[in-house]
């Protein structure tokens, strides 16, 4: 028999019980989306807190640490395969002080390669990324820190607003920085003038201050320079011993995707990295563990529904006896008979999941209309602390999760009842009144 | 075209480990040429039914051969023995046996739906066929809007549709009044005589009896050669 006369065959008896079929795919559709419903509040919840973290940190960031690290290794990460640029933020170790107009502050030198931080969006609050070696961007709080000489040396008492530090505009001001050991000491000469022409984006974290110098790392030979001129200390080569600058590398993948990767080649080579998958990973084990424990208590659902498949097939099979004999008596194969059953009970299945992933989406996305507005009310806030929470999302992957489980629990609910029907004796079957 | 050789058979009675087996086929030997009408006629239990039913492959005998143009068909598994049924037998039965929710003209179709024959060919075949039987008018009647010589003549259009060239006949005008028992009677003598269909008719009606070409007599499960008949 060809595959469109079974269809057609199968359609035909289905239409002869439309009300106990309809039934049952309302039983199969209602498992299903139960199902899918309450997997996609996993789904949601894991989507939502995901983001959170996303969007909170640089998530192509790999933080590289190494005992011996420098400017040649850091150029060598970026020969690896979906690096899209490699940052070697260059810190100065030892003591620094900032005298702005008549202000004095201590100020962390960084150095670093603008070229690399405009590729992966250095984040400015004013002005422009530095092209020239004298050239720096400050971090948000450098002019918050500034003392004046009497506050320096608490001849001021501290009011109750705190030190006001330095509030006008700061882009295109001058401003020098001294220089000293690191045992404090500060160098009597060769102070470095330097010229602001940008200022940092606050950190994202409130509490985070940030009264960094970012110079060119073009500037290092003569910080060094400037260093040697005026100490009789000599810097050590010896991989433990102290550095005139801490390197602190953060390799940058192209995209989400890629961060595994680049973190395990980074590994391979022997350094120790940090990346926010590291933490994602862990986060993905709990909710891989919270969406399959609700995909199994939806799957229950399922079950409950196929009993219904399991008893509209099996009355199916016994109303139909004496047609089956005529046709197992006519030529009709055994192997024939159970696939028209399971055809049958699969499109009860394959219907009811159907309906089901369409009511599902309309649930989720009234679900993620509603629930904001109900939960916003009952705390009594305006909104949720910022958080764009997803109640329910339905991924295509959990559609197929479903489909798979749905279908497949119908065509075994039709299982046993197909059988039965290829077991029917023909001599019997042909004596059964109508 | 048919041999049959020491058919045994009985059925079992009774609760299981206490069975009685009371025998309905006794030794059974007969044989049917080609092209012939053969019938077999015997009071009700006398075993003539299982022998068609042995004969179709719908139960399997306890002993004996069954040979249909040489092949041994008493080995055939349930498969084989469809798989036979649908490309050498037809079927006509007492109460009709149509599917009740199937037109007369796709109750005749089935089993060239069961072939896996094209649409098309199946309609040009099915077509012929109702017209050959008379059933134009009422091929999209339902079985329950026929009289019962005209779902006797879909029944037997169904059984004709895929050229088998055995026809095996259980009381074919049990169901039918006399008139319409003598038209359905005319149809089979005419499709034996135009097509050289071989039928092998069950009945305890002597007038349908008459119509054969060789009667055998079932009595108590045993067969015997009963009176020749002229050429038909």
């Amino acid at each position: 028999m060809q595959f469109k006369d079974q269809i057609d065959f199968v359609r035909q008896h289905i239409s002869k019980n439309k009300l106990r079929v309809f039934m049952t795919v309302l039983a199969a559709t209602m498992g299903t989306a139960f199902l899918i419903v309450l997997a996609s509040v996993g789904f949601g919840i894991h989507d939502t807190i995901t983001k959170e973290i996303l969007s909170d940190r640089k998530v192509t960031e790999i933080q590289v640490y190494a005992s011996e690290m420098s400017q040649e290794i850091a150029d060598e990460f970026k020969k690896i395969d979906h690096v899209s640029a490699v940052v070697n933020r260059q810190e100065f170790n030892a003591q620094t002080e900032t005298s702005f107009k008549n202000m004095k502050g201590n100020n962390g030198i960084i150095a670093t390669d603008f070229i690399e931080e405009g590729k992966v969006g250095f984040k400015l609050a004013e002005g422009r990324l530095p092209e020239n070696p004298n050239e720096v961007v400050v971090g948000s709080h450098f002019g918050q820190f500034l003392l004046t000489e009497e506050e320096a040396n608490g001849e001021v008492e501290e009011g109750e607003e705190g030190f006001k530090g330095y509030e006008g505009n700061l882009v295109g001001e001058q401003f020098t920085v001294r220089l000293g050991d690191f045992n404090g000491d500060m160098f009597e000469k060769d102070e470095l003038k330097l010229t602001i022409v940008g200022v940092a984006a606050p950190p994202a974290r409130d509490w985070f201050t940030d009264q960094s110098i970012y110079t060119n790392a073009s500037l290092i030979p003569t910080i060094e320079k400037i260093y040697k001129a005026n100490t009789e200390v000599e810097l050590d080569d010896h991989p433990d011993a102290m550095h005139l600058f801490y390197n602190n590398v953060m390799v940058y993948a192209n995209n989400l995707e890629n961060v595994k990767a680049i973190t395990k080649t980074l590994k391979d080579q022997g350094h120790s990295v940090y990346s926010v998958t590291e933490e994602l990973d862990q986060l993905d084990v709990f909710f891989f563990a919270l969406k399959a424990g609700l995909i199994f208590v939806g799957t229950i659902a399922i079950l409950i529904s196929s009993i219904g498949i399991f008893n509209t097939m099996t009355m199916a099979v016994t109303e139909r006896t004496r047609e089956i004999g005529v046709m197992k008596a006519i030529g009709a194969k055994p192997q024939l008979i159970q696939r028209l059953f399971l055809m049958e009970s699969a499109w009860i299945g394959i219907l009811g999941t159907f309906l089901a992933i369409v009511i599902s989406y309309g649930v989720s996305i009234i679900a993620n209309f509603v629930l904001p507005i109900i939960v916003t009310a009952a705390l009594g806030e305006e909104d949720l602390g910022g958080i764009q929470v997803k109640f329910s999302i339905i991924p295509w992957q959990l559609v197929v999760i479903a489909s798979t489980i749905s279908i497949s629990v119908a065509m075994i609910s039709g299982w046993r009842p197909a059988r039965k029907a290829t077991k029917i004796d023909v001599i019997n079957a042909l004596r059964t009144e109508l | 075209m048919i041999t049959v050789k020491g058919l045994n058979h009985s059925f079992k009675i009774g609760k299981k480990g206490k069975e009685k087996h009371i025998p309905v086929l006794r030794d059974v030997n007969f044989d049917v040429n080609d092209g012939e009408i053969v019938s077999i006629v015997g009071k009700s239990g006398s075993g003539k039914s299982t022998l068609l039913h042995i004969l179709a492959g719908f139960m399997a005998p306890e002993s004996g051969e069954i040979k249909v143009n040489g092949i041994e068909t008493s080995i055939f598994n349930e498969t084989d023995n469809a798989e036979f049924r649908l490309n050498n037998y037809g079927f006509i039965f007492q109460n009709f046996q149509l599917m009740p929710g199937l037109n007369a003209f796709e109750n005749v179709e089935l089993p060239l739906k069961l072939k896996g024959i094209e649409k098309a060919e199946r309609q040009e075949k099915v077509n012929t066929l109702m017209k050959y039987v008379g059933l134009t008018e009422v091929q999209d009647h339902y079985p329950n809007e026929l009289s019962g010589g005209q779902q006797q003549r879909v029944s037997i259009a169904r059984a004709l549709i895929t050229d088998p060239p055995i026809i095996l006949a259980d009381e074919p005008t049990g169901s039918l009044d006399s008139e319409t028992e003598q038209e359905i009677l005319l149809l089979i003598q005419s499709l034996n005589k135009n097509r050289g269909i071989t039928f092998v008719i069950i009945t305890h009606d002597d007038e349908v009896a008459q119509t054969a070409n060789r009667v055998y007599t079932m009595h108590d499960g045993e067969l015997k050669e009963g009176v020749v008949q002229h050429a038909i």
